[in-house]
């Protein structure tokens, strides 16, 4: 690794070499004394206008002595640090923050000026609230940094900054409450990390991969949030948080599946309406993901489960449909997620259109033409509506309901229940950082169920849940 | 992952266990018995509770079976001994499976399916034996609560129908019919030895042994109630009656405006009854595994091959379940209580020997 040498043209050469990009800018001047400065930065990531606030215009009137020390007294920078290596130095400069080298510097002075383009801090699409905070985390990790922090004003609050990618150097924050928190599992969070070898981290969901015990499974291992008071709430029962760089999204872990059916809403309604509407998504996703399955297996190989009076509506619905029952409701589960996946895609205006055209044209055009049934459509649609209940399992859930399917077009209802057997004996063994999936239900813990499924009120709720194993127990005295 | 904890076992014991009995062998019980058939009923539940009360007594040494066999007879005695009961839960596993499948194709499809629509079953059945133990023991936490609902559903909706008075006069069959009963009884009741394998991994807490036999006889108290009503719906017709908790639920009242609204517990009850019926196949890889040792796919490898030779037997026996039946529960139904009752009482018997042997 090299260093700097203090002869200001060799450096400057040196660094060139490391840093041929045409945005990479060196910037020269000299001050009143005769001392020669070179600022080096990343052009389109660097606040100029800032820079020459703070550094240029302290400095052109500088007459001491060539030493960093000396030097940074002068700048009035607030984060200013020194580094000798080219290698560090070429780092900081692609990350937005200037170097400054001299004639006879012993090490180059990195200041903070770096421009950041951020949006503002907005309520999260995919979680919105009519009770309780409506912020929600952003691209930048440092705004997302500040809104934690202004939460937690204590010291226990910890925030260890990794950097991942061999090219992106994507800042992570561990964020975890000291004493709170497990060691073993902010110890085992951040040797996953330190594990990780890949060039480029887009977003927090790469780091999904990395943290679960099952990578390659379909199922849900880490806990994700786009909101600050639902990530702190996490943190304050003791999990550990990911706050990545470029990405809204911010991780927990250790996670429970039972997190999903949870919003940060039910906490700020009386509990039994937190249950109620608990209860009610998982009712909601219980009939998404069985009912087509069941309406097609028992059309095929069960008609009695039908009362008589709905098989009658039924037998005259499919009457003259040409396709097969499980062919039917495929294509109309197909032409739902099209849908769906072009609206969310499409400019709003187009939207509008759209949902006239997905409903109108394509529903009611197909049930006259005799295309498909009714039923179909009415199941289908409310299996959609039942999916969306529980928004952060969509992707999971979506693939269980066409195995659904499709089982239960093969083999009928037992097929439905032999794959409900898999998916229970799976979910029962997965397990990350040391904590069931399933659990508080299996392992039943009777102490957690306090806010499960259920919601009980907040004296209720004086200790931290026994699953997350947190040396601090109690939060309410 | 964690042993398989106290409540699991009294989850399994009380809930999961009486599912295995509900679909053949009421009829089974009231083709020998008779008016009678709570009585050889009761005889086996008490027998097995005592068992189970061995086994469990047995998990306190936090040994597994073969283990317990090398102390008790040393390696080569143990490996056989393991193996001889490995076989024996393959065998066990047979009629369940075959039952399971009759029930699935009689009660789940309005015509008969095809001969593989079972097919998949065997599929789970090798993907248990990949799981560990302790994974299994969790299921029972969800798959107890499950049980209950679907037993307690199915009997409220059967027992208004149900005439009780069917049963008198007790005793009318005689000591014949009883042990008649008892002995075609016995290869249902094989629970004890379905936590034989399971030593070694089971959380052993103070007073679980007696405990686990009162939640057995807890669960008992539920499938007594079911053959009474059972037997008071049927009565004489009882013995056709093979696929008793679908059948006993189905002259419930509001099935005309509702559909069979009982098909949802028979439903959940199915599913248990899948989880119940790979237990002893799961049981016999883990007993080969005790004795031959646990390789990385091993477990996969034999779950895939048990489950290939039960599926190829069960294609074999498709129309042989009569013929199955009279064998296992005529011919060679001493083979249950020797490995389920016998077996625990004997390794206790060794074990407390061979204990106060250490102590002198």
């Amino acid at each position: 690794m090299k260093n700097i040498t203090g002869k200001l043209k060799g450096d400057l050469k040196e660094l060139k070499k490391l840093l041929p990009a045409e945005d990479t800018l060196t910037f020269e001047f000299t001050a009143e004394k005769g001392l020669a400065f070179a600022l080096i930065y990343a052009d389109p990531i660097t606040d100029k206008e800032l820079l020459g606030e703070q550094v240029i215009r302290p400095l052109l009137r500088y007459e001491g002595e060539p030493a960093a020390a000396e030097v940074g007294k002068k700048i009035t920078s607030p984060e200013l640090r020194t580094e000798k290596s080219f290698e560090k130095l070429c780092e900081e400069i692609l990350a937005g923050n200037p170097v400054l080298l001299w004639e006879g510097a012993d090490e180059g002075i990195i200041a903070g000026t770096k421009k950041v383009f951020t949006r503002a801090v907005a309520e999260p699409s995919t979680d919105v609230v009519v009770k309780g905070p409506r912020e929600g985390f952003i691209e930048d990790v440092k705004i997302n940094t500040s809104l934690v922090r202004r939460r937690f004003k204590t010291g226990e609050l910890k925030m260890d900054m990794l950097e991942v990618g061999r090219r992106s150097k994507t800042v992570i924050v561990v964020c975890y409450l000291e004493g709170i928190s497990t060691k073993q599992v902010v110890e085992a969070v951040k040797k996953k990390l330190g594990e990780i070898d890949i060039d480029y981290i887009p977003d927090s969901s790469y780091l999904t991969h990395f943290l679960a015990s099952r990578p390659y499974s379909l199922v849900k291992q880490v806990g994700t949030t786009e909101k600050p008071d639902t990530f702190c709430a996490k943190i304050a029962e003791g999990r550990v948080g990911l706050l990545v760089d470029g990405s809204p999204i911010a991780l927990t872990v250790p996670y429970l599946l039972i997190e999903d059916f949870q919003s940060s809403e039910d906490y700020f309604v009386p509990p039994y309406r937190a249950t109620f509407t608990r209860l009610l998504r998982l009712f909601a996703l219980i009939v998404a993901i069985y009912l087509p399955a069941f309406y097609v297996a028992a059309q095929l190989f069960k008609l009695q489960l039908f009362p008589v009076k709905l098989l009658l509506t039924i037998a005259g619905s499919i009457r003259d449909i040409p396709f097969s029952p499980s062919l039917e409701m495929l294509l109309v589960l197909l032409v739902l997620e099209v849908l769906n996946e072009a609206s969310i895609r499409m400019p709003k205006y187009v939207g509008m259109a759209l949902s006239v055209v997905g409903a109108l044209v394509l529903g009611e055009t197909a049930v006259s033409a005799g295309f498909v049934s009714t039923p179909a459509i009415i199941i289908i649609a409310f299996s959609g509506i039942g999916l969306y209940a529980v928004p952060n399992l969509i992707e999971q859930t979506s693939v269980v309901r066409l195995v659904m399917l499709l089982v239960a077009g093969s083999v009928g209802t037992y097929g439905i229940v032999l794959v409900t057997a898999f998916v229970i004996l799976y979910l029962v063994t997965t397990e990350n950082f040391g904590v069931p999936l399933l659990a508080p239900f299996s392992p039943f813990r009777a102490h957690d169920l306090r806010d499960s499924l259920v919601k009980y009120n907040l004296g209720s709720l004086s200790t931290r849940p026994r699953l997350l194993k947190s040396p601090n127990k109690r939060r309410l005295r | 992952m964690n042993k398989i904890s106290s409540r699991q076992i009294y989850l399994f014991l009380a809930c999961v266990a009486p599912v295995g009995k509900l679909i053949l062998l009421p009829a089974q019980l009231a083709n020998f018995s008779k008016n009678d058939l709570l009585f050889p009923l009761l005889a086996h539940l008490l027998l097995q509770a005592a068992a189970v009360f061995c086994v469990l007594l047995l998990a306190k040494k936090g040994q597994t079976l073969y283990d317990l066999l090398v102390r008790a007879f040393g390696k080569i005695v143990a490996k056989m001994l393991s193996t001889v009961f490995a076989l024996f839960l393959l065998f066990a596993a047979l009629l369940p499976l075959l039952e399971q499948k009759l029930f699935v194709q009689n009660v789940f499809y309005d015509t008969l399916p095809s001969v593989v629509s079972f097919a998949p079953y065997f599929l789970f059945a090798a993907f248990v034996c990949a799981k560990p133990l302790a994974g299994f023991g969790r299921t029972w936490d969800i798959l107890g609560p499950l049980a209950a609902v679907g037993l307690i559903g199915i009997l409220a909706l059967s027992a208004p129908n149900a005439d009780y008075a069917a049963l008198m006069p007790a005793g009318a069959s005689g000591g014949a019919g009883f042990l008649k009963g008892a002995a075609a009884g016995f290869p249902w009741f094989y629970d004890a030895a379905l936590l034989i394998p399971m030593l070694g991994h089971i959380d052993y807490k103070k007073g679980m042994a007696w405990k686990g036999a009162l939640f057995y006889l807890l669960g008992g108290a539920f499938v007594i109630f079911f053959f009474a009503t059972f037997y008071g719906i049927f009565q004489e017709t009882a013995v056709n009656q093979l696929f008793a908790f679908s059948a006993t639920s189905k002259y419930y009242s509001g099935i005309t405006m509702l559909g069979r609204i009982d098909y949802v517990f028979i439903y959940a009850l199915a599913l248990v009854m899948a989880f119940y019926c790979a237990l002893p196949v799961q049981g016999c890889a883990e007993c080969a595994l005790q004795a031959y040792g646990r390789k990385k796919y091993l477990p996969t490898v034999l779950g895939i091959l048990i489950s290939a030779l039960l599926f190829a037997l069960s294609l074999l026996l498709d129309y042989k379940f009569a013929d199955v039946l009279k064998v296992i529960s005529g011919t060679v139904f001493w083979l249950f209580p020797v490995f389920c009752l016998a077996v625990p009482a004997l390794l206790l018997l060794f074990l407390i020997k061979g204990g106060r042997r250490e102590t002198a």
